[in-house]
């Protein structure tokens, strides 16, 4: 089912935490809300979960618009950041929960949940309580909980920010494979870019309260329409003015088209190598080589190299409406 | 769902007001009956003068010897916890169960002339009983946990870091005890010292049976208030009433205070 | 075992102090043996341990001993005559009925009330929070003659509640009042309203979400608070006695009996009936704090 939005905005008090926010989300589609802190994300979510009440603009589920029902009339998944567990319920106790309140008869009920349960692999765990529970389990729990409605739309608020970094990675593979499986429309709230690139069909980059850009993962990552959603996405660095992402530029030991510039320092982090680099008048810019690169240069500091970019294309358009709104 | 909460704040408010509010403003009202000489006149009620200064006296023995072991009570339960320490946790609540009457009964038990110590004190010369020594006794009873029921959720929330850490510091355990301890749990112990001062000086069933009731010599303020009142004296024991009033409103102003101080702190410090 | 090992508090001292001896030339004047600190610490800690004993021994529980000798003195037969004495039965049944009245009532209006502390926010909230405390800080004879002046026989709404269960149990009401809203008020602060919210996106309504998800959180604390007024209530006194009338047999409390037999000399009596009510409210102390530690243990 799509979601669409259509002018949200919203405030606290005198600041404005969503400013005129329309986008659609397509039917099936995995999209990530990414932005830092403050962004307005998880409010926008809230929003379409009808856990928060909007100032103006639309919410659509579908065709059905939903801006003036409550969260328990909009059949939706949501999934909280510290999980929510119901502390004093058991894992299936968790898991019925919708079901219960939808009266679903107690034999179709179990079968529903050892279904769910199954799925989210938590079979032998059914008697245990929350507390029993691994955050990762704790997190599929939840999951599972959500999914027992059959909701149209699953929202999920940083599901993977409590986890330690192995179970995340895990988790991450799991959850976007099962995403596939169920072919739900999710939408996911991150502030993690590397966790939106890996997940996401499709980023919706905020700041401040507003749309940055949206698009295909490995489109704005290369295509930044700003200079926010650029640095937000990756490590950029600059030359002649200009920004690129540290992997654009080359290094070589002469040539003509390029600034000279001086090794300051040399940073290894296994497969990757950084080198930063400064020029005559003092301007630096880093490069970032690959094991075998480095290998080839051998760079060290004090060595002299020709800093240049690979491609003539600078990594933001410059699109001067776009430059002048960020 | 708007108007559910609306519909809840207003029953609340009628319950609070009903309970609370409306018996409060009574003792005022009543009081100022009769207009200001009256009250001026009754103020200077010689029994009730003598009442006064018997509970201050009690509030100035009982309180700091209540503030001591109230604090010292909770260090060790805390800070150096042993099996006998864990008697002392529980034992310490006990008197909150005890109804006041009941505290009375036992102090009378253990001191009065035919009681267990009665031989023994009647030999030393010292009279407990229908006297200051057994008020203050009956006032401590009752206010004991109050100060330590405050201080030892704090003192176990804080930790022992910062004292460590004056410790490596070269500071002394005095020392410690002063500039670290006692300060982060200085808003709690004035709570504690607090509901300990008006529990003192409200206290009316356990201090009825241990003084005595009379009047000129053991009687306290609420006793003298409760015989004005049986003596159909109903005026002078509102005049009582109400300054017993004003004490407690500024206990809670206080409370309150403290209960904001240590939100914040734990706010500060946990969040 | 503890005591044996060097103390937090006293070891790093002592290797300070070892330190100035080993690089100064000599000790110094501020210098004091190791050994000399740790004792002068160790007895100094175990006479104030000592005086915190001898001071809830001499206060409480060596009158409480007195209490127990004195209920048995004349026997355990007769004990067990003055407990159930009818003018004692009646006594202890009418103080059950309405401070469990008053206790129950007070854990509804007193989970409403802190709901509206915490959820809720309006112009003089801060004032109703301070206020809550007034029982503690009033003393009870002045809630006593007020309640019998505002609801007895010269009442100016002309209600007259003196002499019945009703007054007793409206006076109870008024001392337990802030135990429930105190206790349950942190609990609700605690809760994030994540668990709420989550059981409202899967559907449920929001009395079914309070019935089945904050209901449950706050029980624990709820069963405390309201054990501890249940407690209270058994022995309040001051608040009662004006507006009972202490009609034995009909609207004397438990306190009030015992305070007759303690006027008439019958301390024995006195002491039997005593050690009903002290042990009825220690049970309900520790019962609720049973229930409500097992049934906290199973959320963790």
């Amino acid at each position: 089912m799509t979601v669409s939005l259509d002018g949200v905005s919203k405030s606290f008090g005198k600041s404005l935490v969503l400013d005129d926010i329309t986008d659609v989300f397509a039917d099936g589609e995995m999209t990530a809300l990414l932005g830092p802190s403050g962004s307005g994300k998880s409010t926008l979510l809230r929003i379409i979960a009808g856990l928060t009440p909007l100032d103006s603009g639309r919410v659509r589920l579908g065709e059905r618009d939903v801006t003036s029902s409550p969260a328990r009339e909009r059949h939706i998944g949501f999934c909280f950041q510290d999980y929510a567990p119901f502390r004093h319920l058991s894992v299936f106790a968790n898991v019925a929960y919708g079901l219960k309140v939808q009266r679903v008869p107690r034999a179709e009920r179990k079968a529903r949940v050892e279904e769910l349960l199954g799925l989210v692999r938590l079979e032998d765990f059914a008697d245990r309580y929350p507390h029993q529970l691994s955050g990762g389990q704790r997190q599929r729990m939840a999951l599972a909980r959500a999914l027992a409605i059959k909701p149209d739309v699953l929202l999920l608020d940083e599901p993977f920010a409590a986890l330690d970094a192995q179970v995340r990675g895990e988790l991450r593979s799991w959850v976007r494979s099962l995403q596939r499986e169920l072919g739900i429309t999710t939408i996911l709230v991150t502030h993690d870019q590397i966790e939106a690139m890996e997940i996401a069909d499709r980023l919706v980059i905020l700041n401040e309260g507003r749309i940055e850009q949206t698009g295909k993962p490995s489109f704005v990552y290369d295509h930044p329409s700003t200079d926010f959603v650029a640095g937000f996405l990756g490590p950029i660095t600059t030359l002649w003015g200009i920004s690129y992402r540290p992997h654009e530029l080359e290094l070589s030991l002469d040539g003509d088209e390029g600034e000279k510039a001086t090794v300051t320092d040399v940073v290894r982090l296994g497969f990757e190598v950084r080198v930063v680099l400064t020029n005559q008048t003092g301007e630096s810019s880093w490069v970032q080589l690959t094991h075998d690169q480095a290998k080839a240069l051998n760079p060290s500091i004090g060595q002299r190299y020709v800093v240049r970019p690979r491609s003539a294309r600078g990594l933001i358009e410059q699109d001067p409406t776009k430059r002048a709104r960020s | 769902m708007k108007k559910q909460s609306l519909l809840l704040r207003v029953l609340v408010l009628a319950y609070v007001a009903a309970l609370l509010g409306i018996p409060l403003l009574f003792v005022f009202q009543q009081a100022f009956s009769h207009g200001w000489s009256e009250l001026w006149a009754a103020l200077h009620d010689h029994a009730m003068d003598l009442a006064i200064l018997l509970t201050a006296k009690v509030v100035v023995v009982a309180v700091p010897l209540n503030i001591l072991f109230g604090i010292g009570a909770s260090l060790w339960i805390v800070r150096r916890p042993s099996r006998l320490s864990h008697v002392l946790d529980v034992l310490i609540d006990v008197p909150l169960a005890i109804s006041p009457i009941v505290v009375g009964l036992v102090l009378e038990l253990a001191y009065a002339q035919n009681g267990w110590f009665g031989p023994t004190l009647a030999k030393l010369g010292w009279r407990v009983m229908f006297s200051l020594p057994g008020i203050v006794i009956a006032s401590i009873f009752v206010s004991l946990p109050l100060v330590s029921r405050q201080v030892i959720p704090l003192l176990r929330e804080i930790g022992d870091h910062q004292e460590q850490t004056a410790a490596t510091l070269g500071a002394s355990p005095i020392r410690i005890f002063f500039t670290i301890t006692l300060r982060s749990i200085a808003w709690a112990a004035a709570y504690g010292v607090t509901l300990t001062l008006a529990r003192v000086i409200g206290e009316y069933g356990a201090v009825l049976i241990v003084s005595g009731n009379i009047a000129l010599l053991t009687q306290t303020l609420t006793l003298n208030i409760g015989a004005n009142f049986e003596n159909f004296n109903s005026y002078q024991g509102f005049v009582g009433a109400l300054l017993l009033a004003f004490v407690s409103v500024a206990v809670l102003l206080v409370i309150a205070v403290a209960r904001h101080r240590l939100e914040r702190k734990r706010h500060d410090s946990f969040a | 075992m503890l005591e044996s090992l060097p103390t937090w508090s006293s070891l790093p001292v002592n290797l300070l102090a070892n330190h100035s001896v080993a690089t100064a030339e000599g000790p110094s004047l501020r210098w004091r043996s190791p050994r000399a600190v740790r004792t002068v610490e160790k007895s100094s800690a175990a006479a104030a341990k000592g005086l915190v004993l001898f001071y809830i021994s001499l206060i409480v529980l060596i009158p409480l001993a007195a209490l127990l000798t004195n209920a048995f003195n004349h026997g355990v037969g007769s004990f067990w005559n003055a407990a159930t004495s009818t003018e004692s039965l009646d006594a202890l049944r009418l103080t059950v009925t309405c401070s469990l009245l008053a206790a129950a009532f007070n854990a509804l209006a007193g989970t409403a009330t802190a709901f509206v502390l915490v959820r809720d926010r309006f112009w003089g909230k801060s004032a109703l929070n301070a206020i809550i405390d007034l029982p503690f800080a009033l003393p009870t004879v002045v809630a006593g003659v007020t309640f019998y002046t505002l609801y007895g026989p010269h009442s100016p709404f002309h209600v007259n509640i003196t002499g019945s269960w009703i007054g007793i149990t409206v006076a109870i009401m008024f001392v337990t009042l802030p135990f429930s809203v105190r206790a349950v008020q942190p609990v609700l602060e605690s809760l994030s309203g994540d668990a709420e919210a989550a059981a409202s996106t899967l559907g449920a309504s929001s009395f079914y979400v309070f019935r089945t998800i904050t209901l449950p959180a706050i029980l624990p604390a709820l069963l405390t608070g309201t054990g501890l007024a249940f407690a209270r209530a058994l022995g309040e006194y001051g608040s009662v006695v004006f507006i009972s009338n202490n009609l034995p047999y009909r609207s004397e409390v438990g306190s009030s009996y015992i305070y007759s037999l303690v006027s008439s000399g019958q301390v024995s009596s006195a002491a039997s009936v005593a050690l009903i009510l002290l042990t009825g409210a220690l049970l309900v102390l520790v019962a609720s704090n049973v229930i409500a530690r097992r049934l906290a243990r199973r959320r963790g």
